[in-house]
């Protein structure tokens, strides 16, 4: 309860409907630009359980996709919010873990999240949406499907060619933003400590 | 106030209930798509249920329109994959060397019906209710605070971080940074964006903070509301009769699967 009070701070709540805009607006970006391979629309997600913990994280990931979904814009995701909520709390343990120290284990850690995200995804989208999103990644799907898988796991295989390297690439991002950020300003979230050292 | 919603101010009787009535409805039509037995569900709901309130709220071409953006890519691509590649399926239809399977074709039409109630209840709530009206009802009884402002504030803070995106594209290609063309030359551009974006927004979350705390933010203690959010004296029992209806349809599929085995 303690850890709670610490981490929801004044100003990580105020991070947190920035962090969700950030979500939107580089996800819309990629998607407009038809950047392929990625989606980087969990960077503000990631950003928060960094910066807030693994709580404050989880709630930015459920909140940015239900509130996408009430815009009207992508009401087809909003059921994806758990997995948002997981990368969350994922991005805020390993932060806590110390793996934001340095570079590599940033990305090992955005690995392991995408593999689990994926693996979170695929139910959610074999049981709510028969097996298909209706984008451009429904051709893989169909690749796994022709090949005699079941829904579910043509669905986790799918999710396994685009999650890890958008999450690594997600992490990265990151681990550079919260390196790059003035020590000064940093040290005014709760969980500054786990990613910068405290002397200048 | 531009925000970041869907929100079609209408003159209707939709428009006037208050925001509970209208989430309550758009819970009920939720689990009616998730849980009622039977493929045609989804389209029967939408047909008799989500029509009827979207004319009553005036906001039916909007309503059809972005729906029907959704659904359909959603549908072909359903129709096609899982019909066509259901594994070991029986055949009904022959096309060339490919067969349409009975199991993928009632999973499609299944899958479709979901969809499209999922997606059009969202979409009806949201072209409905405006989303500052909602968060101060739902704190009236007993929502958290915070996490209202949260809702609100990043509705607003999103079409501002978008304009500031564009802003900070168009003075990136004035410096001569490559928009257009190949998949390698647009991921290089976005790295001279999205860091300017993302350090920008976090240099006014220190700002905010100190604006939201002189304001008594995270006081504790009762608040009183300078918007009064009107309600009916018969929205009550209905959003109590739609809790029912809740309970009913689940019951109903309860039931239904007990039925079966």
């Amino acid at each position: 309860m303690n850890t709670l009070k610490r981490d929801f701070t004044t100003t990580t709540w105020v991070l947190i409907p920035v962090a969700i805009a950030i979500n939107i607006a580089i996800g819309t970006l990629i998607y407009v630009l038809k950047i392929p391979f990625v989606y980087l629309d969990s960077i503000g997600t990631i950003l928060v359980g960094v910066l807030a913990g693994p709580w404050a994280g989880l709630l930015t990931g459920l909140l940015s996709n239900l509130i996408w979904g009430l815009s009207g814009l992508n009401p087809a995701y909003t059921p994806y919010f758990i997995v948002g909520g997981v990368i969350g709390l994922l991005a805020g343990l390993f932060s806590q873990w110390g793996w934001f120290r340095s570079w590599w284990k940033a990305l090992l850690a955005g690995l392991i999240t995408g593999i689990i995200s994926a693996f979170i995804s695929a139910p959610i989208t074999a049981y709510l949406y028969g097996g298909v999103t209706g984008a451009g990644t429904d051709v893989v799907t169909a690749i796994f499907r022709s090949l005699g898988f079941q829904n579910l796991a043509a669905n986790f295989l799918q999710g396994l060619t685009t999650d890890p390297l958008d999450k690594t690439v997600s992490f990265l991002i990151v681990w550079l933003i919260v390196q790059a950020l003035p020590l000064r300003f940093v040290a005014r979230f709760p969980r500054a400590s786990s990613v910068r050292k405290a002397t200048v | 106030m531009q925000s970041f919603s869907l929100f079609a101010p209408r003159n209707s009787f939709i428009h006037r209930l208050n925001p509970l009535t209208k989430l309550s409805l758009m819970g009920f039509l939720l689990v009616g798509g998730l849980f009622l037995p039977g493929i045609w569900s989804g389209y029967l709901l939408f047909l008799l249920v989500l029509l009827p309130l979207a004319l009553l709220g005036k906001v039916t071409g909007d309503l059809v329109r972005a729906a029907w953006k959704i659904v359909v890519p959603f549908a072909i691509s359903v129709f096609l994959i899982q019909g066509f590649l259901w594994p070991h399926g029986t055949p009904i239809i022959y096309i060339g060397p490919f067969s349409l399977k009975a199991e993928g074709l009632r999973f499609a039409i299944a899958s479709t019906g979901r969809i499209l109630i999922i997606v059009s209840s969202f979409l009806w709530f949201s072209l409905t209710t405006r989303p500052d009206h909602l968060m101060t009802s739902l704190t009236q009884v007993g929502f958290p605070t915070n996490l209202a402002y949260v809702i609100v504030a990043t509705l607003q803070i999103v079409p501002r971080l978008q304009t500031r995106a564009q802003t900070i594209l168009d003075a990136q290609r004035a410096r001569g940074v490559e928009t257009e063309g190949s998949f390698r030359q647009r991921t290089r551009a976005m790295i001279p964006l999205v860091i300017p974006l993302i350090l920008g927004s976090l240099v006014d979350v220190e700002e905010r903070a100190l604006a939201v705390e002189a304001r008594a933010f995270g006081h504790p203690g009762k608040k009183t509301y300078l918007v009064e959010i009107a309600q009916a004296d018969w929205e009550p029992l209905v959003r109590w009769a739609i809790l029912i209806g809740v309970v009913a349809v689940v019951a109903i599929r309860i039931l239904f699967m007990l039925g079966l085995t």
